[in-house]
């Protein structure tokens, strides 16, 4: 017994002293570790999605694609291939984002029905993507640069240790005045993040619903993002999901927006 | 004899049936009825178009390449009840070493970068779909071609052969009029006629080149046509039995053009030109046959609002022998056009509840020609299966001989369902 206690003392206190040294690592520093543990693990990935989209009166949609991310620096650029297999009107449809943290993203959709390359103007990242309520930049991440971070306080979710990090944007933005992310003590990704406008209301919650470890890469695997004012929630799921499979930028052009790469696009 | 072609063939199918069981079907069912609004048009039937059809799309790629075909069934139900099939899309597409793509068989094809307008795409067009509101994809009509894309550090280079020239699809008459500037009337009678194609030979196939190159943030593009103008805009002198009369026809033209296209100021900004070279009128000097052109195109677009998105676009289109032209018109007593042409148009496109809804208007207006024409639709995806549309098209133009005038008694509303699967 005397031992057990003993035991449980250590551990109180090497948790404290953890917890006490995460403290003290810059704030910002893990909001980089998370964003990076989260939007650039591996060097690229190949990806089935399948996103699902609940409105206020339960009605369901669903979104089925592939996903293709390649990057060309840890926390720099980096680019996007999507595949749409579902709904049936969009199937076969293609969209390429370049991913620039310095510059305004590059968007291309492809219409295969019409063979028609189309650039689409992106200068709102804020905008909604595919009509959920995931925006392109949750998709594709927010640079931890763009706010200031710090420490409000540690907490716990599921059982994992997590720090509760404040964000405010340097400028004024539209997707939140303030926000608050759980970033789990030991792999640095974002376990929940909650999303206060101006007035200070919550707007929209994220969750990590789901964490697997995939080529020994731990990934959330399942997440959503609840929209609170709108009562509506998103949720995509991962599948079939492998790193490192050598995709090259060129695959990231004009010639294979409108010829899917079969290698990794069935 | 037959017997072993029988065995060989029955042979074939089994060794291919577990590549067809992995061959992809999907498509749509989609019932569209249209109305003209104007009780003076003088075509043969009140609806624009009444039809139903079903969509079929298979899919199946191996290592050697990819087939994909899209076949539609419809039933017209407009005039006398028809049913119609058109093969849509039947092509093979395969790579040949690293930097060489081929496409074979029918296709849609476009390139250019106007928003419905068009200088160095010569593929054909489908204005019988395009007017009365089917989908954005009948827009564009097929044609058999073969295609060749070439990588190289230089660019992509593109070549598009088609054995046949395939022409632009325009009203006929029956659901849609038009007006004839010769017989100095609008046409609803399905008297239209048949135009007959170029003589279907080598030398009389359609070429279409670009080549393309990424600089900086600016997609750049040149591109050279070779065949014939895509509406039968020339009319060639015959002496009937009941003595000499014109009859319309294909004239030839050679495109050379040039584009632009990429961001700027937080939106996309192209611009394009193109000469138009009258081959069948080289000195401007035929009355019955176009004379040879210069086109430029203007367009900007970008996010205005939150899911609202509007595009502008500044067209002109100039006569390079404006006198001769202006000279010969007045002979005729035909329409005189003016010198330069200026067409302007705005899309507006309003994203609601959560993207299912879809606002979107289209207007083109010529100061110039004093005509214009909108389309207006609003699209509701009810399910991820179900989508009800309903839209409209109105013409209008003060002279019937302008490009929209012709039309301007096929003012039409429409509702459309589709299921997809």
């Amino acid at each position: 017994m005397k031992k057990l206690i003993a035991a449980f003392i250590v551990m109180l206190l090497a948790s404290f002293t953890l917890a006490g040294s995460l403290f003290a690592e810059d704030a910002a520093e893990i909001m980089k570790k998370s964003h990076l543990a989260y939007y650039y693990s591996a060097d690229d990935g190949v990806a089935e999605v399948k996103m699902t989209i609940v409105d206020k009166k339960g009605k369901e949609r669903i979104r089925e694609f592939t996903m293709l991310r390649l990057d060309e620096s840890d926390g720099g650029a980096q680019k996007y291939y999507t595949y749409f297999r579902k709904p049936s009107d969009v199937s076969r449809l293609t969209f390429m984002v370049h991913k620039n943290p310095d510059a305004t993203d590059a968007r291309w959709i492809y219409v295969p029905a019409i063979d028609l390359v189309k650039p689409i103007s992106a200068d709102d990242k804020n905008s909604s993507f595919v009509g959920s309520d995931f925006s392109y930049e949750d998709v594709s991440g927010r640079h931890w640069s763009e706010d200031t971070h710090s420490v409000v306080k540690d907490s716990t979710i599921d059982g994992a240790s997590v720090l509760v990090i404040k964000s405010i944007p340097l400028e004024p933005y539209k997707g939140f005045a303030r926000k608050l992310t759980f970033v789990d003590q030991t792999s640095y990704l974002p376990l929940r993040e909650e999303y206060y406008d101006k007035k200070d209301k919550l707007r929209r919650i994220f969750r990590a619903e789901k964490v697997e470890e995939i080529d020994g890469i731990l990934t959330v695997t399942a997440r959503s993002m609840q929209n609170v004012k709108k009562n509506r929630k998103s949720t995509i799921v991962f599948s079939s999901i492998s790193y490192n499979q050598g995709l090259t930028s060129d695959l990231f052009s004009e010639r294979y927006l409108k010829n899917p790469p079969r290698k990794f696009i069935k | 004899m037959r017997k072993i072609i029988l065995i060989l063939l029955f042979a074939a199918v089994a060794s291919f049936s577990p590549a067809m069981a992995a061959v992809d079907l999907d498509g749509f069912m989609q019932t569209l009825f249209g109305g003209r609004l104007d009780e003076s048009n003088p075509t043969a039937s009140e609806y624009t178009v009444a039809e139903s059809r079903m969509q079929l799309r298979a899919e199946h790629f191996g290592d050697g390449g990819e087939f994909f075909g899209r076949l539609d069934f419809v039933y017209d139900g407009s005039l006398e009840p028809t049913y119609n099939w058109e093969l849509r899309e039947g092509y093979f597409k395969f790579r040949v070493g690293d930097d060489i793509d081929i496409k074979v068989g029918r296709q849609i094809l476009t390139w250019g970068t106007g928003d419905l307008l068009f200088i160095n795409d010569m593929f054909a067009k489908d204005y019988r779909s395009f007017f009365v509101g089917r989908d954005d994809q009948y827009l564009k009509a097929p044609q058999d071609a073969i295609r060749f894309e070439y990588y190289n550090p230089i660019g992509s280079w593109t070549l598009v052969w088609s054995p046949r020239f395939e022409p632009n699809r325009l009203p006929t008459g029956e659901n849609l009029s038009f007006y004839n500037p010769m017989a100095g009337m609008f046409i609803g009678t399905g008297m239209g006629g048949e135009v007959p194609l170029p003589e279907s030979k080598f030398e009389n196939s359609e070429i279409a080149l670009r080549l393309s190159r990424q600089v900086g943030n600016f997609n750049s593009s040149a591109y050279f046509y070779k065949g014939f103008y895509k509406n039968p805009t020339g009319m060639h002198a015959v002496d009937f039995p009941t003595g000499p009369d014109t009859i319309p026809y294909y004239p030839e033209l050679n495109v050379f053009g040039a584009s632009i296209r990429g961001m700027l100021m937080g939106g996309i900004l192209w611009l394009e030109g193109g000469y138009y070279d009258s081959h069948d009128d080289p000195d401007n000097d035929n009355p019955l046959v176009p004379n040879s052109s210069i086109k430029g195109l203007f367009g900007f677009e970008r996010q205005i609002a939150e899911n609202l998105t509007a595009n502008i676009q500044w067209q002109a289109d100039m006569l390079t022998d404006y006198e001769t032209y202006e000279m010969q018109q007045t002979m005729f007593g035909g329409y005189v056009r003016d010198e330069v042409n200026h067409l302007l148009t705005s899309r507006v496109t309003k994203l609601l509840n959560s993207e299912l809804i879809q606002l979107s208007g289209f207007l083109f207006y010529s100061p110039s020609e004093e005509d214009m024409y909108a389309r207006f639709s609003v699209t509701y995806n009810y399910t991820d299966e179900i989508t009800l549309t309903t839209g409209g098209n109105i013409f209008d133009g003060k002279n019937p001989a302008t490009d929209f005038g012709q039309f301007r008694l096929n003012d039409n509303i429409y509702a459309k369902m589709t299921y997809g699967f």
